[in-house]
Order: C-alpha cells, then sequence, then structure tokens
C-alpha cells in the first residue's frame, strides 16, 4: 500500500459539493420512506467515489483509504442514504482482494458473519442459513460474503436474486435487511494474505467511525446555527452560558471524533491498525452519545420534529454506534490488549499503537 | 369520608380492577400509542369510587380525600394494571388543580366529572413559536367583544390536540401591559370554528403534538378562567402541577404486589445482560437513583398537597424523574448490542423519545433556573423586560 501523507483536497471539495447539492433535508427524508435513493446513488457513483481505495486495474478509482473514509466522513456529515462504506471500503474491498469483478451496482456485506454455513466445491459456493441486519440487502448488486473454509478465508460474490430478503431498517430508517440465503450457490474465491474476518470487523469499525465523525460534526454546526438564531428573553439562547456549554460539548466531540477516527485511518493507511481502530471506534461512540444528548437539549422541541433535520444525524449516530462493536465489546478489546502488555508495557502500547501489538 | 384501612382500599379496588402481575408491560407518556381505550375504560371504571383523583371533592369525581389517605390510594394503586393515561393527563394533572384552585363554580361543575372519568380530554395550548420557554411571550391575542372573546394566533407543540375536547389557551389580551401582566387563560372547545389542528411527526414516528392555527374564533367569557391580566398566574398553577407530575399517575413501571424487581430489570436479564459486572453497576446505579426520584417525586406531591399549591420541589422531582427515563431508555437501548439499532429493538421507542423527556414540560435549564433563584437564593437573570410594555419587548429590549 502506498503511504500518503493526506487527503487528496479535490476528494473533500468535489465530494462535498456533491452531496450539498443531492442531499438536502428533503431527499433524505424521501429516501426513509421509499427505502432507497437511486438517484443519489447514480449521481454519486457517476464521479467513481463508491469505488476509491480500489486500484483501477482491478475496476476501482485508485486513491487511497485516507481518500475513501473522507468520502465516508462526507456521506456521514451529509446523511446521505446510500450504501458507501459497504459497497467500496468494505464490500469492494472483498471482492477485488479475491479476485471478483466489481460491479456497476452497490454492493453490501454482513456485518456479522452469524449463523451462514458455507460448503465449496471447487470455485462454488453454497451457502445456507440467515443473516440479520445487513445494510441495504434490498439494493445490493452483489453480496459479498466473506467465510473461513478449513482455516481459509474466502469471498463469495453473492446475487441478492438467489436470496430471500426482508426488509428491515435501523432507527434512523436505513435498510438494514434479513437475508436467507437457503442453499445459494455463488462463485467463491480464496482471499489474498490479511483479508480475514477479524481484519473485516475492524475494517467495519474504522468506515462507522469515519461516518460518525462527519454527523457528529454536522449535528454540532446545526446546533451552533440553531441556538444563535433562536431567540427567547429577547436574545439568542446562545448566549445563555447553559446552552453554551451543550454547544461547547457538541464542538468538543466532533473534534475528538474527527480526531480519533483520522488518526486510524492514517494507521491503517499504513499498516496494521486494530489498537488505533478500536479505540477510534469506542471514541466516536461514546462522543454520539454525548453529542446527541447536547445537541438535543440545545434544540428545544424543534429537534424532536421530523420537520427539522437533526434527527437525521441524531438516530444515524445511535444507530451506527452499535454497528461493528458497541462500546462494551471495545473497551474489553482493548481492556484485554492493555492488560496483555503488563503494566511495563503499558506506556509503549500508549504511544506505540498497534506497533507494539504486532 | 372517613379514612379507609389499606385492606379496605385494596379490597375495593380489587372489585374493580386487575391485579399487576410481574409481566405487566405498559406504555409510558404514550410513547408508540394512539390507544386511548383502555385508559377511558379505568377511569369510567374508576370515577364512582373517586379512586383517580382522590382529593377532588365527590361530586367532582374525587372522594375528599386527605392528603396522606390520598397519598395511600397512589401507592395501592401501583398493585393494579392502570393504563397509560397519557391522553388524559392534562386534564386530571393540571387542568383540574388548576380549575379547583381557580375556576368559578359553574366551570367545576360542568368540567371536572368529565375530565375524571374520561369523557373529556384536554390539552395545553401554551407554547407558540415564539414563546418556549419564554412562555411569557405568548402572542396569539383576545380582544373582548360583548359576552365574547375573539381569539387569534398560532400555537405549537400542542401535544394531545388531536385527541381533544378542550383546551386550555393562554392568550394575550393586553399588549400594552408587561408580558407577564397582560395575559388571561381561556378554556377553547377545540372544534371551535376558526381552531385548525395540524399534526407534527416526531422522530419517534408518534404525531402527538400539532400545530394550532387560530383565526377569529369566539369564545364565551364564563370560559375564561381567574380574572383577565391574571394568566400567567393561572398559567404558573398549571405548570407547577406539571412538573410536579399531577397527571402521570397510571403508566410505567409499578410493581405488582410482593414483586421488588421492577419490569425493566427483569427484561434485561432476560437478555442475559445482567450477569455482567460492568452492567450490573449500570443497572444498580439506575434502580438507585430511580428510588429516590420516586421518593422525591412523593415529597414533591405531599408538600403540595400540605401547602396546596406544587412549589419548586417540583422542579427537582421533575429533574431526576427524566434522568430515570432517560437512562434506563438508554441503557435497555444498548443491552440489545447491535440488536439495538434496529427499529424493532429494545428500547427503540423509548430511545427515540428521551431527549423530549428534558425538553417538555419545561425544559431541564429551566427547571434548574428554578431551583437556583427559588430554592438556593442565587440572583436571577437580568430580565429588563419586566417592566416595559409587552409590544415593546416582544422581540427583545437587548
Ligand atoms: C414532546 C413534547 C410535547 C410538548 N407538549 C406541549 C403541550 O402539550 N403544550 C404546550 O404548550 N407545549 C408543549 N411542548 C412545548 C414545551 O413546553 C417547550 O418545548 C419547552 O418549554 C421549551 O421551549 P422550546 O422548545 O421553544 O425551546 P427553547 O426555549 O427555544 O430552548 C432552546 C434551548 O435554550 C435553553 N434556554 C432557553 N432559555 C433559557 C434560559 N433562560 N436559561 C438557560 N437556558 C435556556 C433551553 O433550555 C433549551 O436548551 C411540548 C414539547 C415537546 C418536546
Amino acid at each position: 500500500m502506498t503511504e500518503a501523507t493526506g487527503v487528496d483536497e479535490l476528494v473533500t471539495e468535489t465530494a462535498d459539493r456533491l452531496f450539498t447539492q443531492i442531499c438536502d433535508h428533503e431527499s433524505v427524508q424521501n429516501a426513509e420512506a421509499a427505502g432507497a435513493a437511486p438517484e443519489i446513488w447514480s449521481a454519486f457513483a457517476e464521479t467513481g467515489f463508491p469505488w476509491i481505495s480500489i486500484d483501477e486495474d482491478r475496476g476501482g478509482s485508485g486513491g487511497t483509504l485516507l481518500d475513501a473514509l473522507e468520502v465516508l466522513r462526507l456521506v456521514g456529515y451529509h446523511a446521505a442514504p446510500i450504501p458507501a462504506a459497504e459497497t467500496g471500503v468494505l464490500g469492494g474491498w472483498l471482492l477485488a482482494s479475491s479476485g471478483h469483478e466489481i460491479p456497476a451496482g452497490p454492493v453490501t456485506v454482513l456485518p456479522n458473519g452469524n449463523n451462514i454455513t458455507a460448503s465449496v466445491s471447487g470455485d462454488q459456493m453454497t451457502l445456507a442459513g440467515t443473516c440479520t441486519r445487513v445494510p441495504w440487502a434490498r439494493i445490493a448488486e452483489r453480496i459479498a460474503v466473506l467465510v473461513e473454509v478449513d482455516g481459509q478465508s474466502m469471498v463469495a460474490s453473492v446475487n441478492p436474486k438467489d436470496c430471500v430478503i426482508q426488509p428491515m431498517t435501523n432507527m434512523a430508517g436505513e435498510p438494514r435487511d434479513t437475508v436467507c440465503f437457503d442453499g445459494a450457490i455463488a462463485p467463491a474465491s480464496p482471499c489474498v494474505a490479511g483479508v480475514n474476518p477479524e481484519s473485516f470487523r475492524f475494517r467495519g469499525a474504522l468506515s462507522r467511525a469515519a461516518l460518525m465523525a462527519g454527523a457528529i460534526e454536522k449535528m454540532s454546526q446545526l446546533t451552533v446555527t440553531y441556538t444563535n438564531d433562536r431567540i427567547q428573553f429577547g436574545r439568542p439562547v446562545a448566549r445563555f452560558q447553559a446552552v453554551q456549554q451543550h454547544l461547547v460539548w457538541g464542538a468538543q466531540e466532533a473534534a475528538l471524533a474527527r480526531m480519533a477516527a483520522e488518526t486510524a485511518g492514517r494507521e491503517a493507511n499504513r499498516g496494521p491498525a486494530f489498537f488505533e481502530i478500536a479505540a477510534a471506534k469506542l471514541i466516536t461512540n461514546q462522543a454520539a452519545a454525548r453529542a446527541t444528548k447536547a445537541c438535543h437539549q440545545a434544540h428545544g422541541a424543534m429537534g424532536m420534529t421530523q420537520e427539522y433535520p437533526l434527527h437525521h444525524y441524531s438516530r444515524r449516530l445511535w444507530s451506527w454506534r452499535k454497528e461493528y462493536g458497541g462500546d462494551a465489546e471495545w473497551s474489553k478489546w482493548l481492556g484485554n490488549a492493555a492488560v496483555s502488555q503488563g503494566a511495563e508495557g503499558l506506556y509503549a502500547l500508549v504511544t506505540g499503537g498497534s506497533s507494539v501489538l504486532s | 369520608m372517613s379514612d379507609l384501612t389499606e385492606d379496605q382500599i385494596r379490597s375495593d379496588l380489587d372489585s374493580i380492577l386487575e391485579r399487576r402481575s410481574a409481566g405487566t408491560r405498559l406504555t409510558t407518556m404514550g410513547a408508540g400509542s394512539d390507544d386511548l381505550d383502555d385508559g377511558r375504560r379505568y377511569l369510567a371504571t374508576t370515577v364512582d369510587g373517586g379512586w383517580h383523583v382522590p382529593t377532588w371533592p365527590q361530586q367532582h369525581g374525587g372522594r375528599g380525600a386527605s392528603p396522606s389517605q390520598n397519598a395511600l390510594i397512589g401507592r395501592l394503586l401501583r398493585e393494579f394494571v392502570v393504563p397509560d393515561l397519557y391522553p388524559f393527563a392534562i386534564g386530571l394533572g393540571m387542568v383540574g388543580p388548576a380549575l379547583l384552585a381557580h375556576g368559578t363554580e359553574t366551570q367545576q361543575d360542568e368540567w371536572l366529572r368529565p375530565i375524571a372519568s374520561g369523557a373529556s380530554i384536554w390539552c395545553q395550548m401554551f407554547s407558540e413559536p415564539e414563546a418556549g420557554s419564554d412562555l411569557a411571550n405568548v402572542a396569539l391575542k383576545a380582544d373582548q367583544d360583548g359576552e365574547e372573546w375573539v381569539l387569534s394566533g398560532q400555537k405549537t407543540w400542542t401535544s394531545r390536540a388531536m385527541w381533544a375536547d378542550w383546551a386550555i389557551c393562554l392568550a394575550r389580551t393586553d399588549p400594552d401591559q408587561p408580558k407577564h401582566k397582560g395575559l388571561t387563560m381561556f378554556s377553547l372547545p377545540i372544534d371551535t370554528p376558526g381552531v385548525e389542528v395540524r399534526p407534527l411527526t416526531q422522530m419517534n414516528r408518534d404525531a402527538h403534538f400539532s400545530e394550532v392555527f387560530v383565526s377569529d374564533a369566539r369564545v364565551l367569557d364564563s370560559w375564561r378562567i381567574g380574572e383577565r391580566g391574571e394568566g400567567w398566574r393561572v398559567a404558573m398553577t398549571v405548570l407547577a402541577h406539571e412538573r410536579a407530575g399531577g397527571g402521570s399517575r397510571g403508566g410505567g413501571d409499578g410493581n405488582a404486589r410482593g414483586v421488588r424487581v421492577p419490569g425493566w430489570i427483569s427484561d434485561l436479564q432476560a437478555l442475559g445482560v445482567a450477569e455482567e459486572q460492568v452492567w450490573r453497576d449500570e443497572v444498580s446505579k439506575i434502580y438507585a437513583h430511580d428510588s429516590v426520584s420516586r421518593w422525591t417525586s412523593q415529597r414533591a406531591a405531599d408538600e403540595a398537597r400540605a401547602t396546596g399549591v406544587p412549589g419548586p420541589a417540583g422542579s427537582g422531582a421533575k429533574l431526576r424523574t427524566v434522568k430515570s427515563y432517560k437512562d434506563r431508555a438508554y441503557l435497555t437501548n444498548r443491552s440489545g448490542g447491535s440488536y439495538g439499532m434496529l427499529s424493532e429493538g429494545p428500547g427503540y421507542i423509548e430511545t427515540m423519545t428521551a431527549p423530549s423527556m428534558s425538553i417538555r414540560g419545561g425544559t431541564d435549564e429551566i427547571q434548574r433556573n428554578i431551583l437556583g433563584e427559588r430554592v438556593l437564593g442565587l440572583p436571577g437573570e437580568p430580565r429588563l423586560d419586566r417592566d416595559a410594555p409587552w409590544r415593546e419587548s416582544r422581540r427583545g429590549l437587548l
């Protein structure tokens, strides 16, 4: 992997401009009602953004993981109702690292490969079992299914038409469908070294940290704007110190979450980043909890209505907080990592991160 | 009525109500439910005994109970299935007490019994787009026209308006008076020509509150509650009862007799999280806080009954009660692990409702301002608009 020092500024600018144009309050609201947003997806796909960080000779758009995570941050920032993480850094990554073709449409993955059994014969895999909470399965062109068969990680590129899909939603109304495989047969091939259920789980957490950092930032900005406009007792409520405290919570959690997500992204772009990713997911999870509380409180009743956009962000944050590891799971992981280094190793772990663990 | 013993009350209630079992779960504060029937049936069943509003006079649907008898009845009612009375809460907990304090005899005769029996639902038309925390900034105007008043303006966040028969409506009758002085309280039949209710959908998908547009709606002078210009005083009575939680008896997490573990904890146990130490810690903390909340609310309610007016203790009780609700909601939601992300997951509706608990009925910040000023005697916020005519101060003097 190439060592990049930063994000291509053009990526930030173009993605931000695109989402500003196509993801307003109404289109996000409509997407929730409809369960999909085909126009938003096509505008997004036209730019090639979904496939950033996948090599061009594999059918991707090139660019680094940092660029891809920057796009995800902006997806979170604009509450874009599309399977961006699933198609690129998760599903696209799985397909590319196992030699599968990258389809032109959306891809999804199984965030928890629960209850799936697979049998392989030649280059075909037969799948059975049911997987819940699969993002956007109903609109996916392929489901990249990662399983371990006899100690070897393999990816099957499953056509969702061969599965039974029951629509379900997360707290934000985004599709989190139940997928029943029931004997689906799909082409399968082994992954390159380093791509396995564990590294996938971390990559999933990293994708959510980036999305969450963006959503927290947007929420914080909305709150500053709203409280400066909202007049009570003859002055903007932002002039009350009690409200300013909420604003500071929102802003500091946004900064913290972004810092954690970007640090983890930078390390992951360089090599193994288990420690940084675990820390980033835990930090963004907890930042999300504090920031949603503060931002809702500062908005008063306005923030509780569907007519005002705050809920697009707060509900996504409550959902994403539980995806690819809730607080308990990552706390435990980090606790075990710390304990494994002993008292003498603690400082080295905190300062050196994953390089110490590997 | 002379005081009954615990056993007498229990056996009277036994004859009309069902016992609560350990598995009884009810919605709280209407979240996610549009049911009116359960509450209506319960109130119709209890009104003759005066069981739900025991301190009200007997002819109005109470039983003229003493404060101690009332407290005992309240405690015993928790052993029975009392449905969530959210749709009826404004009448039972706020308008009723306000009418007893400020209403005329005719008004009491006409309105109290239907409230107690569940026959009429009331809503509270206080908040407006520019009058939230700053409630005294209400702009909806009422002009007198002989024996009638003509009301025009807009209310918002009016919970229950689409179910309501009546509204209690705070209006501006004298814009040249300072903001707190030119207000008057009215009762308004919600089907009055000129009143239009437009429901707003909340993020928890309930459409329980509405915008209410009022244009030239005519109400009788005999529906005015309190004197002209006394609206703020009546509003304070209503709000004090709201904070003290007068309307909320019923629903929620009462215990079956002899059952110590509240339902939300048994639910967590069923999910298997109660075995883990960190979760046990959180559960126990919330349980302890919950118990203190309940005692604080009881104390505030007792104090209110003793003095006849709920005081600032209600603000403390409200702060604690909403914190309990929120903590329980968030913990339950997280306890489902990644299932908790689903809109079918545990604690979904409560989590979506939770932020509003610290907003409705006066925000946490406003409750703390009340405690700071009225209990601790801290200096109040600078208020330049106290004496200026509302006409000049309404857009702010700073
Ligand atoms: C679910 C729900 C149901 C409701 N039902 C009803 C109803 O039935 N009838 C009705 O009349 N109203 C109802 N309301 C409205 C409710 O009373 C108001 O939302 C509440 O009083 C706050 O007003 P606001 O929303 O305009 O917030 P704002 O007053 O705009 O407050 C915004 C923020 O500024 C803070 N703030 C404002 N002033 C101060 C200050 N002086 N010091 C420190 N902080 C301050 C607030 O605490 C809040 O954090 C309901 C609200 C909700 C959410």
